[in-house]
């Protein structure tokens, strides 16, 4: 009787802080397109991360029209003629953490979390299976990741004429600390 | 023979200038654009969160001057500044213009401000980019 007591017990005082998501609408997502003939990257500092710990859930989402490159005409070919930025005006990630064992996020310390679950963008969508780094320091969860992204896959269209302007593969970092959603 | 060739020399000069002149062609200022939309920021949230989509097309891409009250003004890593105007749940979020010199950086929680700025979508709050304040 008294275990279940403290079953009980034990379930009322952490079920509330166990059930508690984080989450940021400043994360730092940044791209670098790297070729021996061009060097093209931009940055956004308005990507949403929602982590459950609870589900091991992690939800991005960014605004393409955010990102901002030192060349206007780079970003205005990035909108309208690559990301078609007005027609699919974000892209997602949905996914679970797929070691939950390793990763605590009530405990402070650096773990490296597994993620699988699904990219979105430019209208296509794909699974994808992304590495990242989680901090626990007094109660407070940072997180970084770095992908790759291929834009053939995503039906991102690149001209002929810039084909080699633009990497095959263009390398995504995403930095992002997180507080306790309270919405 | 000799003049067409000449003629044809300064064609592809131009051609060359305009195109370096287009590759490094600077953003547009912020302060000097025109605004597409004038609104207060409890009404451009109700908008998105009512209906993104339609949202989407009467703003997205738009500059859009918004009116509201501050909740929230958050630093960004690389020295810029965020600044939350109240409306629902998350508000709207306006990103200073890191090409503007601003005549003010600094806010306070609870006075009422426009900004204008490029409306960028729906992702929890609205997000308008490049935001300058208008006076």
């Amino acid at each position: 009787m008294n275990r279940y007591l403290l079953f009980l017990f034990a379930l009322l005082l952490g079920g509330p802080a166990f059930s508690q998501k984080f989450f940021t609408q400043d994360a730092k997502v940044k791209f670098l397109s790297e070729t021996p003939i061009e060097k093209i990257d931009a940055t956004n500092n308005s990507g949403t991360i929602v982590l459950d710990p609870a589900a091991g859930r992690v939800e991005c989402k960014v605004l393409i029209k955010n990102f901002l490159f030192e060349k206007a005409l780079m970003q205005e070919h990035f909108n309208e003629n690559y990301m078609e930025s007005t027609t699919y005006p974000n892209a997602t990630f949905k996914g679970n953490v797929t070691n939950p064992g390793e990763v605590s996020f009530t405990k402070d310390g650096t773990y490296t979390a597994k993620l699988s679950g699904t990219m979105s963008m430019h209208g296509v969508e794909k699974p994808a299976d992304i590495v990242g780094k989680i901090t626990v320091k007094n109660g407070v969860i940072s997180v970084h990741s770095d992908f790759a992204v291929a834009p053939a896959d995503y039906n991102i269209p690149i001209p002929s004429v810039v084909t080699d302007k633009i990497a095959k593969s263009v390398k995504v970092t995403v930095d992002g600390t997180l507080k306790p959603m309270n919405k | 023979m000799k003049r067409i060739l000449w003629i044809l020399l300064g064609i592809a000069f131009l051609a060359g200038a305009y195109g370096v002149y287009l590759y490094n062609k600077p953003h547009a200022k912020m302060e000097k654009a025109r605004v597409d939309e004038q609104v207060e920021a409890q009404a451009l949230y109700a908008a998105f969160e009512t209906d993104e989509a339609a949202a989407n097309t009467r703003f997205l891409g738009k500059v859009v001057a918004v009116t509201g009250q501050v909740s929230e003004v958050t630093p960004t890593d690389d020295g810029g500044l965020k600044v939350t105007l109240s409306a629902g749940d998350f508000g709207v979020s306006c990103e200073l213009d890191p090409l503007t010199q601003h005549a003010r950086t600094s806010f306070t929680a609870g006075e009422t401000v426009t900004f204008k700025g490029n409306c960028t979508g729906y992702n929890l709050s609205v997000q308008l980019a490049r935001c300058v304040e208008l006076k």
